[in-house]
C-alpha cells in the first residue's frame, strides 16, 4: 500500500493543504480503512495546532521590517566611496568596454536619482523615528522598561515590547496561559484599544466588580520599573475574575431529540436523573400514533451547574438525534432593571412623604396619589420581571423530545386489486346487458358504454367495483360470458399511516376494480394463421367438401371464391376460422381432398394475460386448384395443319398480289411497244 | 516564474539600486527571519543574523547574475550566517534554553518546552522548512525554491520532520489533551 508507507508525507502535505484532489481522496479512503494511520492523522492535527500556536507567538512584530531597514542604513551608510565601488562592481559584471561605458552612464543617472530621492526618504524616516521615540517615551511611565539602556539596538527592542503592550489582541489566541490576565490589566488602563475584545471584557468586569478593579488600577499607576512586579500585579484581576463571573445572570436552556425504545421507560429514567441532579420535571406531554408508537415532550428544570452532567446522562437513554445548548446573558438587563427598581422605590418613598405633608389643595393630592399608583405599578412589574428572571436563572430548562423507534412504521396495509378482462363474443349486446345485470350493493357498476362505429362494429366497456368477498365469483361469472382474450390482475400493497415494512401491521383487501371490454369475435385477431394449397382435379366439388369439413370441425367460412382461367385451370379460395382445438383435426382431414402443398403457419404470441388457447381462433386460407389442360389449344397436329394451310393460303395471296403489281407495272410499256410496232408495219405496208 | 516587476526590482538591486534593495529588505526579511529562527530557535539571535545576512548580501550582490535566483541566494546567505552563529555560540544544549536570561518568555508551558527540544533534535534544514511554512505560510513550491531543494522533495522532508516530532511529543500531547 503506497499511502500507508508514505503516510507521514501525506499527512504533512494534507495539513499544509498541498495535496491534489486525487491524493486527498486517496488519503481519506485509506484513513477510513487503517486505524493506525487514523491515529497518526489525529495526532498530527493536534501537533499542527500546537506548532501553529507556537509560531504565531514567535512571529516578528509589525515594526520588524522598519528595524531591519534602520539597522541596514546604519551599517551601510551612503558614501561617495560606494559610488566608486558601484562602478567597480559594474565593471566586473560587464566584460566589454562599451558595456562598461554604458554602465558608468547608468550609474551616474542612478546616483543622481538616489541623491534627489534619498533626501526625501531620509526626512520621512527621521519623522517616523521621532514619532516612534515619542510614543515610547509616553508609555515609558506605565511600561517603564528601559531607562539606562542607551544602546540603539536595545532601544529598538523596547519599542517592540511596547508595541506588544499596545496590541493586546495579538495574543488572544493563547488563552491557556496566565498571560491572558496580564492583557486584561493592560487593556483596562490603555483604552487606546477600544475595539479589542479583551478590553471590552475587562471594562465590563470593572463595572460588575468595582472593588476588584479598583486595586488593579492603583497597582498599575504605582507600578515601578521592575518587570517581576508587573507579573505579580496581574495575578490580582485573575483572582478577582471568578466572583464577577458568578454574579452573571445567565439563562441556560437545552433541547434534546432522542429516539428511544420505550417512552415510559425513558420517562421514568429521566425522572430519576432529574431527581439525582436536584431538578424536577416541569411538563410532560405524550401522544400515541396510529401505529401504536408513542411520541412526546418532557420539560425538565435542573440546576445550571448540573446541566452538562444531566445532558451526558440523557445520551445514554437512546439515540441522540439532535441537541442544542443555548445560553442567554441577561446580566445587563437584570441589573438595569434592578437599578430602576431601586430608583422607583426612592420615588415611592418621596411621594408617600409628600402625602403625609397634607397639602390643602385637593388637586395636588390627587396628582400625587395618581403618580404614586403609577410608580407602585412599575415597581410591581419590575419585581415580577426580576422574579421571573431569577427563576429562569436558578434552573436551566431542558426540553426533551422523545420518539419511539420505528415511528414511521405503517399501521396497516391495503391490498388493492385491479383486473382487466377482454372478452370476445358473437353477441356483444347480450353480454353487455348480462354484465349490467350483475349489479348489486356489493358490485357497483362505475362505467358502462356501448359503441357502434360507422361500419357497424359493436364494442362495449364495463367498469365495476366489487367487494373483496364477492370478487372471485363475479370475475368467474364474467369470464364465462364469452371467450376470454386477456385477463390481467394487478395487486398493489399500499401502506397506511407510515411507510416501509412492518411485521405487525394487518393487511386488508380493498375493493376490486374490474374493467371489462367486450368486442365481437370477428374483430379478434387470429391466434394462428395458416396458408396452404390443395391440388386436385375437381376443384368445385372439393371446395364444397372442404366447406363441409370445416363446418364439421366447428369452423366458419369467412370468404370463398371460385375462378377459372382460359387454360382450364380452376381456383377456389376459401378462408376459414376454426377454434385452435379443432385445428389439427381439420388439417388432417384436408389430406382427403388432394395433395396439400405450400403450408405456412404464422403464430402470434400475444404478450401478457391469460389466453384461452384452445378456443383461440385459427385462420386458414386454403386455395384448391386444378392443373387444367396439359396441352394447350395452340399446339397439336390439327393446329399445325390449320396453321400450315392458313400460312400457304397467305403465301398464294401474297404472290397473286405481287403478279398484279408486276402487270400493272409492265402493261403501259407493252401497250406503247405494240402501238409502235403496229405503226411501223403500217408505214412499211404503205411503202410496199 | 516571478513577475516582471519583481524581477526588475531584483535586477536593479543587483546593479546597486539602494531603493530596490531596501524594497527587497521590506519584502524578504520575514522569510529570512523564519529561516534564521528555524535554525537558531531564538528571536534576538535570529534578528541579528538577518541583519548580518542583509549586509553581506548587499556587499556581494554583484555575484548574482540571474535576478530570478536572488531570493534563493538571500536565503542561502541567511542559512550560512545562522549556521555560523549556531556553531560559535551554542555550547549550551537547546533543552536548557528557557533558562538563558532574556531569551524566551519565562512562563513557557511544559508542552512548549517539549516542542522546543523536539524542534532542536531535527536537522537544521528541516527546522528551516518548518519555520518557513508556519511563519510565512508559504506554499511548498516557494519553500523548495528558497531552500534550493529539488521539485517535490519538500513533502518528504516535512513529512519526516513532523513524524519525528510527533513521536517525541506523543506523551506531552496526550497529557495536554486530557
Amino acid at each position: 500500500m503506497k499511502i500507508h508507507d508514505e503516510i507521514d508525507n501525506y499527512l504533512a502535505a494534507d495539513l499544509h493543504s498541498d495535496l491534489s484532489d486525487e491524493e486527498q481522496n486517496a488519503l481519506h479512503a485509506h484513513l477510513v480503512e487503517c486505524a493506525s494511520c487514523r491515529q497518526a492523522h489525529q495526532e498530527s492535527k493536534i501537533m499542527n495546532s500546537v506548532l501553529e500556536e507556537k509560531f504565531a507567538n514567535e512571529k516578528p512584530d509589525a515594526a520588524f521590517e522598519q528595524r531591519m531597514l534602520a539597522e541596514f542604513r546604519n551599517r551601510i551608510p551612503q558614501k561617495n566611496g560606494s559610488v566608486a565601488k558601484f562602478i567597480v562592481d559594474l565593471m566586473r559584471l560587464r566584460a566589454t568596454q562599451v558595456a562598461a561605458v554604458a554602465a558608468v552612464l547608468l550609474a551616474l543617472v542612478q546616483v543622481g536619482r538616489m541623491i534627489t530621492g534619498e533626501g526625501a526618504i531620509r526626512r520621512n524616516e527621521l519623522a517616523n523615528s521621532v514619532d516612534l521615540y515619542q510614543r515610547s517615551a509616553a508609555t515609558q511611565s506605565s511600561n517603564g522598561r528601559t531607562e539606562a539602556d542607551a544602546d540603539f539596538k536595545t532601544e529598538q527592542r523596547a519599542k517592540l515590547a511596547k508595541a506588544d503592550a499596545l496590541q493586546p489582541g495579538r495574543e488572544l489566541n493563547n488563552q491557556k496561559r496566565p498571560a491572558k490576565a496580564a492583557q486584561f490589566s493592560d487593556a483596562s488602563i490603555a483604552p487606546a484599544a477600544p475595539n479589542s475584545v479583551t478590553g471590552g471584557v475587562a471594562g465590563r468586569m470593572a463595572t460588575l466588580a468595582p472593588p476588584a478593579a479598583q486595586p488593579t488600577a492603583e497597582e498599575q499607576q504605582s507600578k515601578d520599573e521592575n518587570e517581576l512586579h508587573e507579573m505579580a500585579s496581574t495575578s490580582v484581576p485573575a483572582v478577582a475574575a471568578p466572583p464577577a463571573l458568578a454574579n452573571r445572570k445567565l439563562i441556560r436552556n437545552a433541547t434534546v431529540d432522542l429516539e428511544i425504545v420505550s417512552f415510559d421507560d425513558a420517562r421514568q429514567k429521566i425522572t430519576a436523573f432529574a431527581n439525582e441532579d436536584r431538578g424536577y420535571i416541569a411538563t410532560t406531554r405524550s401522544e400515541k400514533q396510529a401505529n401504536g408508537k408513542l411520541k412526546g415532550q418532557i420539560v425538565v428544570k435542573v440546576l445550571p451547574e448540573n446541566l452538562d452532567r444531566f445532558l451526558q446522562k440523557l445520551r445514554g437513554l437512546g439515540e441522540l438525534k439532535n441537541q442544542t445548548l443555548g445560553t442567554e446573558d441577561i446580566t445587563k438587563a437584570y441589573f438595569d432593571t434592578d437599578a430602576r427598581l431601586k430608583n422607583a422605590r426612592v420615588m415611592e418613598q418621596r411621594l408617600v412623604e409628600m402625602l403625609k405633608r397634607k397639602s390643602d389643595d385637593i388637586n395636588d393630592l390627587l396628582q400625587v396619589e395618581k403618580e404614586l399608583g403609577r410608580v407602585r405599578e412599575q415597581i410591581e412589574q419590575m419585581q415580577g420581571e426580576l422574579k421571573f428572571w431569577d427563576s429562569q436563572v436558578q434552573f436551566a430548562t431542558v426540553t426533551i423530545s422523545l420518539a419511539e423507534k420505528d415511528m414511521e412504521e405503517p399501521a396497516k396495509f391495503l391490498l388493492k386489486e385491479r383486473a382487466q378482462l377482454a372478452l370476445y363474443t358473437p353477441e356483444v349486446e347480450k353480454v353487455y346487458n348480462d354484465l349490467k345485470a350483475l349489479a348489486s350493493p356489493k358490485v357497483q357498476i362505475t362505467n358502462a358504454q356501448l359503441d357502434r362505429d360507422n361500419t357497424g362494429r359493436v364494442s362495449a366497456r364495463v367498469s365495476m367495483l366489487i367487494a373483496p368477498e364477492e370478487s372471485d365469483g363475479v370475475i368467474s361469472k364474467a369470464k364465462a360470458m364469452g371467450r376470454v382474450e386477456n385477463f390481467q390482475v394487478q395487486t398493489e400493497r399500499v401502506a397506511q399511516g407510515g411507510e416501509g415494512m412492518s411485521e405487525n401491521a394487518k393487511t386488508k383487501r380493498d375493493k376490486v376494480e374490474l374493467n371489462i371490454s367486450i368486442s365481437r369475435d370477428e374483430q379478434e385477431q387470429a391466434f394462428q394463421q395458416t396458408t396452404l394449397r390443395v391440388r386436385t382435379s375437381a376443384v368445385d366439388e372439393k371446395a364444397k367438401k372442404l366447406r363441409d369439413l370445416a363446418g364439421k370441425q366447428g369452423g366458419r367460412v369467412r370468404t370463398s371464391s371460385f375462378s377459372r382461367d382460359p387454360d382450364g385451370r380452376e381456383y377456389a379460395n376459401v378462408t376459414l376460422r376454426v377454434p385452435m382445438k379443432n385445428y389439427n383435426a381439420l388439417i388432417q382431414s384436408l389430406d382427403s381432398l388432394g395433395k396439400v402443398e405450400n403450408v405456412s403457419v404464422q403464430r402470434q404470441n400475444r404478450s401478457g394475460g391469460q389466453i384461452d388457447e384452445a378456443n383461440a381462433p385459427a385462420d386458414l386460407s386454403i386455395q384448391v386448384y386444378s392443373q387444367g389442360n396439359i396441352v394447350s389449344s395452340d399446339t397439336g397436329l390439327i393446329a399445325t395443319l390449320r396453321r400450315t394451310i392458313s400460312q400457304s393460303a397467305g403465301a398464294i395471296m401474297w404472290s397473286l398480289r405481287m403478279i398484279g403489281v408486276a402487270i400493272a407495272f409492265l402493261a403501259p410499256w407493252v401497250i406503247a411497244l405494240v402501238g409502235i410496232i403496229w405503226l411501223a408495219r403500217r408505214i412499211r405496208s404503205r411503202r410496199s | 516564474m516571478m513577475e516582471a516587476s519583481e524581477r526588475e526590482v531584483y535586477r536593479a538591486a543587483i546593479h546597486g539600486d539602494r531603493e530596490a534593495f531596501e524594497m527587497i529588505i521590506r519584502s524578504q526579511s520575514r522569510p529570512l527571519f523564519a529561516i534564521a529562527y528555524g535554525i537558531l530557535q531564538n528571536r534576538e539571535e535570529a534578528e541579528d543574523t538577518v541583519q548580518d545576512a542583509l549586509v553581506k548580501a548587499w556587499k556581494s550582490r554583484w555575484r548574482v547574475r540571474d535576478p530570478e535566483k536572488f531570493p534563493a541566494w538571500l536565503c542561502m546567505i541567511a542559512r550560512h550566517c545562522a549556521r555560523d552563529v549556531f556553531r560559535k555560540h551554542r555550547t549550551v544544549p537547546l533543552s536548557k534554553m528557557p533558562e538563558i536570561p532574556g531569551s524566551e518568555r519565562p512562563q513557557t508551558t511544559i508542552i512548549d518546552r517539549h516542542l522546543d527540544s523536539a524542534l532542536a533534535s531535527l536537522p537544521e534544514l528541516h527546522r528551516a522548512a518548518i519555520s518557513l511554512r508556519y511563519f510565512e505560510e508559504m506554499d511548498y513550491a516557494t519553500i523548495e525554491n528558497r531552500l534550493g531543494l529539488t521539485n517535490g522533495s519538500l513533502r518528504g522532508i516535512l513529512g519526516r520532520a513532523l513524524a519525528s516530532m510527533r513521536k517525541q511529543l506523543k506523551p506531552a500531547l496526550a497529557s495536554e489533551q486530557s
